[in-house]
């Protein structure tokens, strides 16, 4: 750690006695571990000071010698070298390239990036239907889960639909349809959908960007069942009919991809088909006013399968941030 | 004792030492600025990223037999047999081609309810001269082509129960496209007058083809089974507008309403949805494999 000392104050006077025009590279050494127990508290001319915890883990107090990150300063007197005024201070400074370091190994199984075990997965998303062309559920969602594996996780989602404007999301088809063929085509509002999942991890993988920057994500499976609550929107017979929110039972099943941009966040886009039994407006109209007032005559006599096929997309948190591997590398 | 990590403290202070000797570096000597390295020591100092890597692309021609299907259609969708062919100058960078067919076109649910249950009138006869033959007057896709850049940003490899590995990549993709459509025959229509049902009922059948140009993109997941065999999964979206209904939809001076003809008003913008699934093969067969 004192190499570190030593090598964060050689940087700041470095920086700070900079001349105009002088551009050396920084030194942030981290290759403590190799020098361990060679740092030299005589090379760091300060070597009393103590920036607390860790402080202990350099004191082994050699002579100066090592490499101080990258060691481009000649034989490594680096004080020797910025008093020179030759090589670090002076006012040619040498325009030379000093990386840094720092300590990697190489392990025969790589642990897992970010862990899904005993976490639990907060996962807020914008939701859009795909497959109805007459009229769009636009909806705001939240997803909680908690992972009993690391592969299998037990959650809850929601989803509410009833916000903004609900008459602006009927498609202009319906009323083109209805101008031309004289028919109406039922459609429905949706308010909110609740529903119990079950997530499987099958796939893994990781992705390099340019050869450079590595993601890792994982494709999963979830489905569950839960309800959706719906009504019809009157179009048939709008003059009489009203409904109210019904609740109707729903299977969901579908399929995602997470793209994990720490070990606790990301981004996912998830492809999911909510399918229930609908009912729709009866298309039937009464012949007299007080029939058409008659409730029981609204609705469809029967009902409609229908799939709600869903394209949602959002962030995925893990809570707690961090974890322990169960096991060391 | 193997010390690897800084203290907090002293990170906080070294991240403050570089902020400050960059900003610094930054002003006082800003035309001599050079970007530093992090090297690493130990077995993977001075290795790239991914090493021993196969680029499936660099260099080589794919020829991709897919098959098409549309989606989110009003009244008809269809069913296309195609090719993408590509040549890419990089792992990441190509042009390519895709041509197909259309070889099917199924009618939606709503034609079909319309088919069964639409009623027409004196005053929508131009529109919908009758129900049974409403199949006949609705638009069809019959063959699309695309010239585009292909963007292959994401390059991995997946693990299917842990037991099976393929390599994938993921790409996108943009540039022009021409579709070929076919739509009831507005000259057709407009031949007919006022009250003349009979001219209306032949017109219901009557097609014009032409061309619409737009732009296409997309998106696509790709996996690789061998040096030169892989699925390929991707989306693609062509916006043009066109007539799907043959319905007179609008064109009246006094607003968004029928002016008796129709035309080129009655056409509607719209984003055409497209599902490709094809088998590639890379040639030469042999891929290239870095360091």
């Amino acid at each position: 750690m004192k190499q570190s000392i030593t090598t964060f104050w050689v940087a700041l006077m470095a920086m700070l006695a900079m001349p105009l025009g002088a551009s050396a590279q920084m030194d942030f050494s981290l290759d403590e571990a190799e020098t361990e127990g060679e740092a030299g508290a005589e090379a760091e001319g300060g070597a009393d000071m103590s920036f607390g915890e860790g402080e202990a883990e350099g004191e082994a107090g050699a002579e100066g010698e090592g490499d101080v990150g990258g060691g481009d300063f000649g034989d490594g007197d680096i004080i020797g070298e910025l008093a020179s005024g030759d090589d670090g201070m002076g006012g040619e400074m040498e325009q030379r390239e000093r990386p840094t370091e720092t300590v990697e190994e190489v392990f025969a199984v790589q642990q897992i990036y970010a862990l899904r075990l005993n976490r639990l997965e907060l996962a807020p998303s914008a939701a859009f239907t795909i497959n109805d062309p007459f009229v769009s559920h636009p909806a705001v969602s939240v997803a909680l889960n908690y992972w009993f594996t690391n592969v299998l996780a037990l959650g809850v989602n929601f989803l509410w639909y009833q916000w903004g404007d609900p008459t602006s999301r009927e498609s202009d088809l319906n009323f083109f349809v209805r101008r031309a063929t004289r028919l109406g085509i039922p459609i429905t509002e949706w308010q909110l959908g609740a529903h119990l999942n079950f997530t499987y991890v099958p796939f893994y993988g990781k992705f390099s960007v340019f050869r450079e920057f590595i993601f890792q994500y994982d494709a999963y499976v979830v489905g569950g069942v839960g309800m959706m609550r719906t009504r019809p929107v009157p179009v048939i017979d709008p003059e009489f009919r009203s409904f109210d929110f019904q609740t109707r039972v729903a299977f969901n099943l579908g399929i995602g991809l997470r793209v994990f941009l720490s070990r606790f966040a990301g981004i996912f886009f998830e492809f999911r088909d909510y399918a229930y039994l609908e009912r729709f407006e009866s298309l039937d109209v009464a012949p007299t006013s007080v029939d058409r007032q008659d409730e029981g005559s609204w609705y469809s006599d029967s009902t409609t399968f229908t799939n709600n096929m869903t394209v949602q997309v959002g962030f995925t948190l893990f809570f707690p941030f961090t974890f322990e591997y169960k096991l060391p590398k | 004792m193997v010390p690897t990590m800084f203290s907090s403290k002293m990170r906080t202070l070294a991240l403050a030492a570089i902020a400050v000797a960059v900003l610094g570096g930054d002003f006082v000597a800003p035309s001599q600025a050079s970007a530093q390295e992090v090297q690493i020591t130990g077995p993977l100092a001075g290795q790239p990223a991914v090493r021993r890597m196969r680029l499936y692309r660099q260099f080589r021609v794919l020829l991709e037999p897919n098959f098409t299907f549309t989606l989110q259609d009003e009244y008809s969708r269809t069913l296309f047999a195609g090719l993408h062919a590509g040549f890419y100058f990089t792992d990441w960078l190509g042009i390519g081609v895709w041509g197909a067919y259309g070889v099917a076109n199924l009618d939606t649910n709503l034609t079909d309810e319309i088919t069964g249950k639409g009623v027409t009138d004196d005053r929508s006869r131009r529109s919908f001269p009758t129900a049974g033959g409403f199949p006949d007057q609705i638009a069809t896709m019959t063959w699309g082509a695309a010239a585009q850049i292909e963007f292959i940003p994401l390059r991995g490899k997946l693990s299917i129960f842990e037991k099976l590995f393929v390599d994938t990549d993921f790409l996108i993709f943009a540039g022009v496209g021409v579709m070929g459509i076919e739509e009831r025959d507005g000259d057709a229509v407009n031949a007919c007058s006022d009250g003349d049902t009979a001219c209306f009922i032949a017109s219901q059948s009557a097609r014009a083809s032409r061309v619409a140009l737009g732009p296409t993109f997309g998106a696509g997941f790709n996996m690789y089974f061998n040096n030169f065999i892989g699925l390929s999964l991707s989306w693609r979206g062509m916006p043009f507008s066109w007539n799907t209904s043959g319905f007179d939809n609008s064109g009246s001076d006094d607003g968004d309403f029928a002016d008796g003809q129709i035309d080129e008003s009655d056409r509607f913008f719209k984003l055409n949805h497209m599902f490709h699934v094809g088998i590639m093969f890379y040639l030469p067969t042999d891929p290239a494999v870095t360091d």
